[in-house]
C-alpha cells in the first residue's frame, strides 16, 4: 500500500455531508487545517442526492454546490473521497488518524469527461460520479470492470489506471469530528411493510430517486410495476421508528419530507391521491406547520391518524391493499393505493473503527456518538448525534467548530 | 485595439470532431482586436496551465479569450489555475464551445461552427470593453455587538471572547439571563435553570473582554460588514462603539392567551411561564392539572409549531409527579411534538411515570369547567371517540412564543427581513444564523422558537460565523462574494449622467446605494457601497440615465455582443 | 461572418443567469441532447442584469425571441434580487404586446430551466411558439436608446 504522511496538527471531519461541509469551511476560514473525509464518491451526502428541499422547494443540489465548490477550492481543507477512518489512536500532540482510501481508476484531475471510456466499455462499469458533481468526471465500477482496458485505449488524456490500488493517509491531528449522517435500515424484519412484496413499495428516499427531476424518469410519477400515473399513493410514516422492535427514537426529518414529496406529487400530478399515515404530524422548526398547511392546486393531501397494519399486494391486479385503523375515527379500512412511500427508517451511521478493541466514537444502543464517554467522541453534528434536519445539522456544525477552536487555544495556551 | 490573445480548445477532438476551428481561426485572423489565436488540444491540464501562463505573460497580451469547455466543467479550474500562475483574472474570459455547442449541436455542424465563431466574437467583443471595478480593503474591527443577553446571547458573548475578541453585549433588562431567569428547570435533563445560567453570568462579570450594558436601548446602526458604527443607550447613558459584526440575540416573549380558555377570567388557569414561577417556589403541590397545547399556536392567526410547548408539558408534568406521585397530570394535545432521539425517550418516559396524553382535533377545542375556580376540562378524545371530563385544580396553558415586537424596528434598521410573524429571516438551507446583510447573525428564539439548550448552541453557532469574519483582520470588498470565489464587479456611477432619482436605492437587495447630496449642483448623486453591493446588477436594469454601470459588464460591451450574436 | 450560413430560423438571444439557467444548458450538454442550433446565450451573474433595453436592441438586431433565465422565485442568491426583475420583465411584457411587437417576443423563464430536459424543452417549445409568428416589424429600431 502506498502512504501518504502528512505532520500536521489539524482537525480532521469525518463525513462530508451538510454538517461536514460547514463544520470544514467554518473552521478553515479561522485558518485551521482540515481534512474532511467522504466515504462515498463526492461531497453532499444524503441531502445532495435529494430532489427537492422544504420548506423552501428548492433544489437539494443547488444550495449545496456552492458551498462545495468553496471546499473544493480552499487552500486549507484537504479532502479524501472514497475514504473511511480506519483507525485513530492517541499519539505525541493528538491522534493518528489511518484513513483508508480506495481508489478511483479513472483520476478525476485528468477526466475531461469526453465519455469515451463509457462508450468504449462492454461491461457499462463505467458511470458519472453524480448528477450534479462539478467539475464532473467519471468512475468504474470495480465489481463490474472486467479489466479489458478498451477504457484505456481510448481515453485521451492518460487519466485510467486499472492498477490503481488503495492508499493508506496517516495524519496526526489534534481533534475529530464526527459528522457521518445517517443511512437506512432494511425494513423486511418488519412483516407488516411488505418489503420486497411488490416493486411499488419502496422506501422514502428510493422514491425521492425515482421522482427526481434530476433522475431517470425526469420528475414524472410513474409507477415502478407498470409505468403509468399511480391513481392513489399512500405515505406510511414512522416506518421502522418510534417502534421498540427496530428503531425506538422519531428520525425527526419524516413527517415534513413525507409532505414535500406529496405537494410535489400533488404539483406535478394533482389527480394523484395522497395520503400520509401518520401518528403525530411533526411539523417543528421554521416554517414548517404553515408549509404543511399548503394546498396545492385545490388538491389536498389527505391526513390520516394511524399505523397501518399490513400493507400486501392485492391479487390479480397490480395495486396494494393497505389495512389500516383511522384513529380518529375509530374506522378500520382497506384501502387501494398504487404506490405506498415508507418513511422513519433512518439510523445514524456511526463510524466502527477498531482502537486497540473498543469501536470509536462511542456510540448510544441505536448508534448515536455518544459525546460523554471519552475524548474522542466528544464532538459530533448532524444526524449522528441525534436526529436532524439540515438547519439543525448546519448549527450544531458551527457550535462544535466553535468548541473545536476553544480546544485549540486552550491547548496552544498550555503549550507557550 | 485592445491586444486580445484567443485559445480555441479542441478537448481532445471532442470540439473539433463538430466545430470547424480552423475556419474559424481563418476568420478571427480578421478581426482586428485579436492579436494571435491558438487552437490546443486541452488547456486544463496542470502541463496546459503552466505553458500557457507563460505564453500569456510573455507575449504581453491585454486580454485573453479561452474558448473551451464550460464554467462548470473544467473551465474554472482553467482560470483558477492560470490566475495562480499569475494572469490576471480580470483580463481572462471564458466561452463555452463544448457543452454549449459542440457536444448539443452535434446533428448540424455547419450551425454549431457558426454559433461558435459568434459566441467567440461576442468574447472577443465583450473583453475588448469591458472595464475594471475598483476594489477597496477595510480593516475588520476586532469587536463584536450582541444585542441580547438570553442563553444565546451570553454563550455567543462567552465564545467570542474566549475566542480572543472584545464583546459588547447589550440587554433591555436590568440584569443578563433573559428568559431563563424564570424557568425553574431545563429540558430535557431538568437542569436547574440557575445552575445553568450561573458559569455564564460569571464570564459576562468577569472576563475582561466582555462589556455588559443593561437597560440598553440600540438607536443608530450605520456601516457595513467590518465596520459598523452604533449607536445606542444604557442606563439612560449615550453610547457608541464600532463593532465588526453584529449578533441578534433579543429572543421572543410569551403570548398571554387573553380571551382563550377562561384565561383572566376564572382562577387557576395559568400559563406555561407563570407555572415555571410557581414551581420555582417549590412550595406547591398540586392535585389535578391538565395542561392544554397549541393554545394560541397552530391557528390561522398564528400557523407554527413554538418548538418548546410540548417538551416543556411533559417536564413540568413529570415535576409534578415528582413532588407528588398521587396527583393526575393530563396533556391534552393535537400532536405530541417531540421529535428525535432524545425527545422521543423524554416523552416515553413521561407516559410511564403517568402523565396522560389525550388526543384532541382542532375542530372540537376543549373547554373549561367552572367559573370562579376551574373545575375541569372537557375534551373530545380524538382517538376513543367519546369526550371525557378531566378533574382539573390548576389548568396550564400552553402558549407559543412570539416575537418582540421590537424586531420589526431592529430589521429596518439594520436592513434585515423579518417573517410575516416577526422572527427574523436567516439565508437557508446551509447558513441558518446568516442574514441578508453580511457581518449580521441571528441566533435564539429571535430567529425561531428554541429551547434554551438549543439557544446555547445557535449562540456557540454565531460565534462561530463572527469569528470566520473578525479573523480575517483584513478583507476587501470583492471577497464578499455570493458565489465562489471572487466577486464579479461592483456597481458604479457615472456622476455626470446620474440625476439622483433614487430608483437604485430603492431596488438594491443589499441597500447598497444611497443618495449624497451636492450642495453646489442642487441635486443628489447615486453612492455604491461597495462592500455591500454584490453586482446583481438590479440598479443598473433601472437606472434611467445609463449612469449606473458594472464595469465588467457595461452597456458598450453588451450591446456589440448582441451585434454579433447572429 | 462565417460564409453565408444562416441561423436555421427562428433566432433565439437567451441571458441566462448563472445558476439556474446554466445549470440546465450544462446539463443538456452533459447529456449530449440535441438542440437546435439558432439560440445563443449571454451570461449574466443575475437575470435581474438583463434591462429592457438590451431586449429591444437584441429584437431589433435580428434575433425573433428572447429568453430571460432566472431562478426560481425565492432561489435568488443575491437576495431575491430577481423579483424586482420579474416584476419588471412582466411589465415589459405588458408594454410589448401594446406596441404590438407582441409578448410573445419575451419568454420569462424563472426556475423552469434548470435540469437539462427542462431546458431543452424550454427551447424546442419557444422555437416553435416563434415559428408560427410573423416577422418583427423593422420599426422596433426606433424603441432602442441611444447612449
Amino acid at each position: 500500500m502506498n502512504s501518504k504522511r502528512h505532520n500536521d496538527t489539524s482537525a480532521l471531519i469525518v463525513g462530508g455531508g451538510v454538517a461536514g461541509i460547514v463544520a470544514a469551511l467554518d473552521l478553515a476560514e479561522t485558518g485551521r487545517d482540515v481534512y474532511l473525509v467522504e466515504q462515498g464518491a463526492c461531497l453532499g451526502g444524503q441531502v445532495a442526492r435529494l430532489d427537492k428541499l422544504y420548506p423552501t422547494d428548492h433544489c437539494a443540489f443547488c444550495p449545496l454546490w456552492t458551498d462545495i465548490k468553496k471546499v473544493q477550492r480552499h487552500p486549507k481543507i484537504t479532502v479524501y473521497c472514497r475514504s473511511t477512518v480506519q483507525a485513530i489512536a492517541k499519539e505525541e500532540g493528538g491522534y493518528r488518524a489511518l484513513i483508508g482510501e480506495k481508489p478511483n481508476s479513472i483520476d478525476e484531475g485528468l477526466c475531461v469527461f469526453c465519455g469515451r471510456c463509457r462508450e468504449a466499455c462492454p461491461e457499462d462499469a463505467v458511470r458519472p460520479v453524480g448528477e450534479h458533481v462539478y467539475p464532473p468526471s467519471y468512475l468504474i465500477d470495480p465489481d463490474t470492470c472486467t479489466r479489458c482496458e478498451d477504457c484505456i485505449t481510448v481515453c485521451p488524456t492518460g487519466a485510467i489506471d486499472l492498477d490503481r490500488s488503495a492508499v493508506e493517509i496517516s495524519l496526526l491531528i489534534s481533534e475529530v469530528i464526527w459528522a457521518t449522517g445517517f443511512g437506512e435500515v432494511d425494513l423486511s424484519p418488519l412483516p407488516e411493510f411488505g418489503v420486497g412484496s411488490h416493486p411499488d413499495i419502496m422506501t422514502s428516499l428510493e422514491f425521492e430517486e425515482w421522482t427526481a427531476e434530476a433522475g431517470l424518469n425526469r420528475g414524472k410519477i410513474v409507477q415502478k410495476s407498470t409505468g403509468e400515473v399511480p391513481r392513489a399513493i399512500a405515505f406510511i410514516q414512522c416506518a421502522g421508528a418510534r417502534d421498540m422492535r427496530m428503531l425506538p427514537y422519531c428520525s425527526s426529518v419524516c413527517c415534513m419530507h413525507a409532505i414535500k414529496q406529496a405537494q410535489w406529487v400533488k404539483r406535478r400530478n394533482p389527480e394523484i391521491a395522497c395520503y400520509i399515515f401518520y401518528t403525530d404530524l411533526r411539523t417543528v422548526g421554521r416554517d414548517y406547520y404553515e408549509y404543511s398547511l399548503r394546498e396545492l392546486r385545490d388538491s389536498p393531501i389527505m391526513l390520516v391518524r394511524g399505523r397501518p397494519g399490513l400493507i400486501h399486494p392485492l391479487p390479480s391486479t397490480d395495486a396494494i391493499a393497505v389495512k389500516y385503523e383511522n384513529t380518529e375515527t375509530q374506522k378500520r379500512e382497506i384501502a387501494r393505493f398504487d404506490m405506498v412511500v415508507l418513511n422513519g427508517n433512518l439510523r445514524p451511521s456511526a463510524v466502527r473503527t477498531a482502537d486497540g478493541g473498543h469501536s470509536i466514537p462511542s456510540c448510544s444502543k441505536e448508534g448515536f456518538v455518544d459525546v460523554k464517554t471519552d475524548k474522542i467522541s466528544r464532538f459530533a453534528c448532524g444526524f449522528t448525534l441525534e436526529p436532524a434536519d439540515v438547519a439543525e445539522s448546519s448549527i450544531q456544525a458551527s457550535s462544535v467548530a466553535a468548541r473545536v477552536s476553544i480546544e485549540r487555544k486552550v491547548k496552544n495556551r498550555t503549550h507557550d | 485595439m485592445t491586444d486580445v490573445r484567443v485559445y480555441l480548445c479542441r478537448c481532445f477532438s471532442e470540439v473539433d470532431r463538430t466545430v470547424d476551428l480552423e475556419r474559424i481561426q481563418e476568420r478571427l485572423l480578421q478581426n482586428a482586436s485579436v492579436a494571435s489565436s491558438t487552437i490546443v488540444d486541452s488547456l486544463c491540464l496542470d502541463s496546459d496551465i503552466q505553458r500557457v501562463a507563460a505564453e500569456i505573460k510573455e507575449s504581453g497580451a491585454e486580454r485573453v479569450v479561452i474558448a473551451a469547455c464550460s464554467t462548470m466543467g473544467r473551465g474554472d479550474s482553467v482560470i483558477e489555475g492560470l490566475a495562480e500562475e499569475g494572469v490576471d483574472r480580470f483580463a481572462i474570459h471564458l466561452i463555452d464551445i463544448r457543452e454549449g455547442c459542440a457536444w448539443i449541436h452535434q446533428d448540424e455542424p455547419e450551425g454549431a461552427t457558426f454559433k461558435a465563431w459568434n459566441l467567440i466574437d461576442m468574447g472577443v467583443s465583450l473583453v475588448a470593453k469591458k472595464d475594471r471595478s475598483d476594489d477597496v480593503t477595510i480593516r475588520v474591527r476586532p469587536e463584536v455587538l450582541i444585542i441580547g443577553a438570553g442563553p444565546a446571547g451570553l454563550a455567543a458573548a462567552v465564545m467570542v471572547a474566549k475566542l480572543g475578541y472584545t464583546v459588547h453585549c447589550l440587554d433591555r433588562a436590568a440584569h443578563p439571563g433573559g428568559m431563563l431567569r424564570f424557568i425553574s428547570r431545563s429540558y430535557p435533563n431538568d437542569e436547574d435553570a440557575v445552575l445553568k445560567l450561573a458559569p455564564y453570568l460569571d464570564e459576562i462579570h468577569n472576563n475582561a473582554r466582555i462589556a455588559f450594558y443593561p437597560q440598553a436601548r440600540v438607536e443608530t446602526v450605520t456601516g457595513f460588514a467590518g465596520n459598523f458604527t452604533v449607536r445606542f443607550s444604557s442606563g439612560g447613558q449615550e453610547r457608541w462603539i464600532r463593532p465588526g459584526a453584529i449578533i441578534i440575540a433579543t429572543g421572543a416573549m410569551v403570548y398571554l392567551p387573553h380571551g382563550l380558555y377562561r384565561y383572566g377570567e376564572t382562577q387557576n388557569i395559568i400559563t406555561q411561564m407563570e407555572l415555571e414561577r410557581r414551581l420555582q417556589s417549590e412550595s406547591d403541590s398540586i392535585q389535578n392539572a391538565v395542561f392544554v397545547q397549541c393554545v394560541g399556536a397552530r391557528i390561522p392567526e398564528r400557523p407554527y409549531c413554538s418548538t418548546i410547548c410540548c417538551p416543556a408539558s411533559i417536564k413540568n408534568a413529570m415535576r409534578i409527579v415528582e413532588k407528588n406521585p398521587d396527583a393526575r397530570v393530563s396533556i391534552v394535545h393535537r400532536d405530541i411534538m417531540m421529535p428525535g432521539s432524545i425527545l422521543e425517550d423524554y416523552y416515553r418516559r413521561a407516559m410511564l411515570q403517568g402523565v396522560q396524553f389525550v388526543r384532541y382535533r382542532d375542530d372540537m377545542l376543549p373547554a373549561i369547567k367552572g367559573y370562579e375556580q376551574v373545575r375541569a376540562v372537557e375534551v373530545h378524545d380524538s382517538i376513543t371517540g367519546t369526550t371525557r371530563v378531566l378533574d382539573a385544580d390548576l389548568v396550564v396553558l400552553s402558549t407559543p412564543l412570539v416575537p418582540n415586537p421590537d424586531n420589526r424596528y431592529l430589521a429596518d434598521m439594520l436592513g434585515l427581513q423579518c417573517d410575516r410573524y416577526g422572527f427574523f429571516r436567516e439565508i437557508y438551507p446551509l447558513h441558518p444564523l446568516e442574514t441578508r446583510m453580511e457581518g449580521i447573525f441571528i441566533c435564539g428564539s429571535a430567529r425561531w422558537p428554541v429551547s434554551s439548550d438549543q439557544a446555547i448552541v445557535q449562540g456557540e453557532a454565531a460565534a462561530m460565523k463572527v469569528i470566520s469574519l473578525l479573523g480575517k483582520g483584513e478583507v476587501a470588498a470583492s471577497s464578499f462574494s455570493r458565489v465562489p470565489g471572487q466577486k464579479f464587479g461592483h456597481a458604479t456611477v457615472n456622476p455626470d449622467r446620474c440625476t439622483g432619482c433614487g430608483n437604485c436605492v430603492a431596488v438594491c437587495p443589499f441597500d447598497a446605494c444611497t443618495l449624497q447630496e451636492i450642495e453646489e449642483k442642487y441635486t443628489y448623486i447615486s453612492r455604491v457601497n461597495k462592500m455591500r453591493c454584490k453586482a446583481c446588477g438590479n440598479c443598473v436594469a433601472v437606472c434611467l440615465n445609463g449612469a449606473m454601470q458594472v464595469p465588467e459588464h457595461n452597456y458598450r460591451a453588451v450591446v456589440e455582443m448582441i451585434k454579433r450574436a447572429f | 461572418m462565417v460564409e453565408e450560413t444562416t441561423v436555421r430560423e427562428p433566432k433565439i438571444l437567451i441571458f441566462a443567469c448563472r445558476w439556474c439557467g446554466l445549470i440546465g444548458a450544462d446539463g443538456a450538454g452533459k447529456k449530449r441532447m440535441s438542440l437546435p442550433a439558432n439560440f445563443r446565450i449571454i451570461p449574466v451573474e443575475c437575470a435581474a442584469f438583463v434591462e429592457t433595453d438590451a431586449i429591444i436592441r437584441a429584437l431589433a438586431s435580428g434575433s425573433d425571441g428572447v429568453i430571460v433565465m432566472g431562478c426560481h422565485v425565492g432561489g435568488c442568491r443575491f437576495n431575491d434580487a430577481n423579483h424586482a426583475a420579474i416584476k419588471r420583465l412582466e411589465l415589459f411584457q405588458v408594454l410589448l404586446e401594446a406596441t404590438a411587437i407582441g409578448k410573445e417576443r419575451l419568454l420569462i423563464s424563472f426556475g423552469t430551466a434548470h435540469e437539462g430536459h427542462q431546458f431543452s424543452d424550454v427551447i424546442q417549445n419557444y422555437t416553435t411558439v416563434l415559428r408560427e409568428l410573423p416577422p418583427i416589424d423593422p420599426w422596433i429600431s426606433t424603441l432602442s436608446v441611444r447612449r
